[in-house]
């Protein structure tokens, strides 16, 4: 009975030996992650004077709100502009995601069903559209919002967006929509329902958590679009978000807390909708992108 | 009926008559209906601005959009590209931001995903810590990290100099040699979570059994690693790199909100040299020009990609 022992004795040390190794990497990269969010953090309730202390307070001796209360008062101008700002960024997004979910929804159902003549071709070409950059199609683009025109308009952000958040969105509920079973609209169909019928009310139902982690993947897109905003938008009281936050800030550069505080709070609604809504994400990643 | 009980047999290869074809698209033109919107958006937006791109490289425009005035110039642009030193700087500086940046953040993501694909307490939390830098807008990620590598008050600096391994904070954004690197480990911060995710769902799906039997075999976790869950993953890989470098070769918020490319374009990559010449200096024609050249590689990539991804299709379909 010694034998079993020792085979085992030496593969017990070397798991543990990777299991040390894993946890070391964990530690490195959590401070690698967490440390520069954590100080974007504390210098946003420093005071302008304390972030430039040397050396560096780790935790404000004086910590103070004073930076978000400037970005969220409507009385001062600043607070009016972010405030602005922030809803430009609100109604964009949320325009967007809806529009983008309506297109991808029917177009990724057709994608994963029909066997329509030319429809590896246009699966593809629509894929293909994640390869190009923005900067390529900033001028021809704008040309194009002048003779619509949409320039200095929402709709210029919106109708570009749709289309730089679509591919994904329909690949990602392509892979939702090939795994529910066909059975299940055939038996839809046996019972008189037309295939539409059976899209909207045996489909649809089941890929809410596809369309949901199509919506956050759209809205985030959407938030944090910066280049087109950039260079579409020009009166101030339209910018969206990180545009507006730049073109402040590059009027204060010293105002670090100022600037810290605008970081943070740009960020908290797309992280907390994410990590709300994660594992739908992450499903749907799993159930369609991956699993083949 | 192209309806779902053709699923098994692919209707529609191009290799029928044309009148068979005419035919399929006839008896399937309900099925456009769905895609429609789709298409005519990406059209709109995508296949419109290609034309006008590839046409307005070959002319040589005046500044400003006052385009009439442009005059045909044949392939001068891409001569005066190719000939300037500026071209092969920014290139050299494209291919290693692409591929340092692709490789570091794949290979932390993978690492991550296995290392977090074990049960244990704060597993959860660690994985939302690690997936907020892939979240958060670049122009803030950006800021974040222009202060942490501010020249006088960043954290990196002053931090190094109470260890006593410098005498005074370096200048990691503001020196032509470590502005490149400064630039690349901020652009991993922000890619390694996409990576994590995507392996992580990638994990889910290798068989359990597997990975049972080789351990009842005798295999090692490396081996196991190596022989079961890693040519398991390929195909996942394969698409999480192409996309990984595809977005990192046309990264632009990081370089230009930290730097602005400089200095002198010690961390320009092609588009922000593009922007720079297009709504800087104004010479839409060399920039259409680089534009193009930029598309062709783009599209050499493409290949791969739509080859990586047809392949799991197929595999998908032969299941």
């Amino acid at each position: 009975m010694s034998a079993p022992t020792v085979v085992h004795a030496p593969r017990r040390r070397r798991i543990d030996g990777w299991r040390w190794a894993s946890r070391f990497f964990l530690v490195f990269m959590l401070i690698y992650t967490a440390v520069p969010m954590a100080w974007m953090m504390v210098t946003s309730i420093k005071s302008g004077f304390a972030a430039m202390a040397f050396p560096p307070e780790w935790w404000p001796s004086e910590p103070t709100l004073a930076s978000y209360r400037n970005l969220l008062d409507p009385q001062n101008s600043v607070g009016r502009d972010f405030l602005r700002f922030f809803w430009n960024s609100l109604y964009v997004s949320t325009l967007t995601t809806i529009l983008a979910v309506l297109v991808a929804v029917p177009a990724a159902y057709a994608f994963s069903r029909f066997r329509f003549p030319g429809r590896q071709f246009l699966f593809f070409s629509v894929l293909l559209r994640n390869m190009f950059p923005a900067v390529i199609f900033l001028v021809p683009l704008f040309i194009l919002m002048r003779f619509l025109g949409l320039v200095n308009t929402h709709g210029s952000l919106v109708l570009t967006y749709l289309t730089f958040g679509l591919p994904l969105a329909i690949w990602l509920l392509k892979g939702f929509y090939d795994n529910i079973p066909i059975q299940l609209e055939q038996a839809a169909r046996i019972d008189g329902a037309t295939r539409f019928q059976a899209f909207v009310l045996i489909v649809m139902p089941l890929s809410v958590p596809g369309i949901i982690a199509t919506a956050i993947y759209s809205f985030i897109g959407a938030w944090n679009e910066y280049i087109y905003a950039y260079t579409f938008l020009s009166k101030n009281e339209q910018l969206t978000l990180p545009v507006g936050v730049q073109r402040f800030f590059s009027e204060n550069t010293t105002d670090f807390p100022g600037l810290m505080a605008a970081s943070f709070m740009m960020s908290v609604p797309v992280v907390v909708l994410f990590l709300i809504l994660q594992k739908y994400f992450v499903r749907a990643l799993t159930e369609g992108a991956v699993k083949h | 009926m192209t309806d779902v009980t053709a699923q098994s047999r692919p209707a529609a290869r191009p290799g029928g008559t044309r009148s068979d074809l005419l035919r399929q698209i006839w008896i399937s033109r309900a099925d456009y209906l769905y895609v429609l919107p789709a298409i005519v958006v990406m059209l709109v937006v995508i296949a419109y601005p290609i034309y006008y791109t590839v046409d307005l490289s070959f002319y040589k425009t005046p500044p400003g959009l006052q385009l009439k005035d442009k005059s045909f110039v044949w392939f001068d642009n891409y001569t005066t590209i190719l000939t300037s030193g500026v071209f092969w700087r920014v290139t050299l500086n494209t291919v290693i931001w692409t591929i340092a940046s692709t490789l570091i953040a794949f290979v932390l993501g993978y690492a991550l995903a296995l290392a977090l694909h074990r049960e244990f307490a704060g597993r959860g939390i660690m994985r939302a810590i690690f997936i907020v830098p892939w979240v958060i807008s670049a122009v803030a990620a950006s800021y974040i990290w222009k202060w942490i590598y501010h020249s006088d008050f960043g954290i990196i600096g002053v931090v190094m100099v109470q260890l006593g391994i410098v005498d005074r904070p370096p200048n990691f954004i503001d020196s032509v040699n470590t502005v490149l690197p400064s630039l690349i480990v901020v652009n991993i911060w922000r890619e390694f979570p996409f990576a994590m995710i995507m392996m992580m769902a990638g994990l889910q799906t290798v068989p359990e059994q597997l990975l049972r039997a080789a351990q009842v075999d005798g295999a090692s976790a490396w081996q196991r690693f190596w022989h079961v869950t890693f040519p398991h993953l390929r195909g996942v890989s394969t698409v999480t790199v192409l996309l990984l470098a595809v977005a990192n070769f046309n990264s632009f918020i990081i370089p230009w909100i930290m730097t602005g490319g400089g200095p002198s374009n010690a961390s320009h990559i092609w588009i922000t040299h593009i922007y720079e010449l297009a709504f800087g200096r104004q010479r839409w024609g060399v920039a259409s020009a680089y534009s193009v050249l930029l598309f062709i590689i783009l599209m050499t990539l493409g290949y791969f990609y739509v080859r990586a991804l047809s392949q799991g299709e197929r595999r998908e379909r032969g299941a």
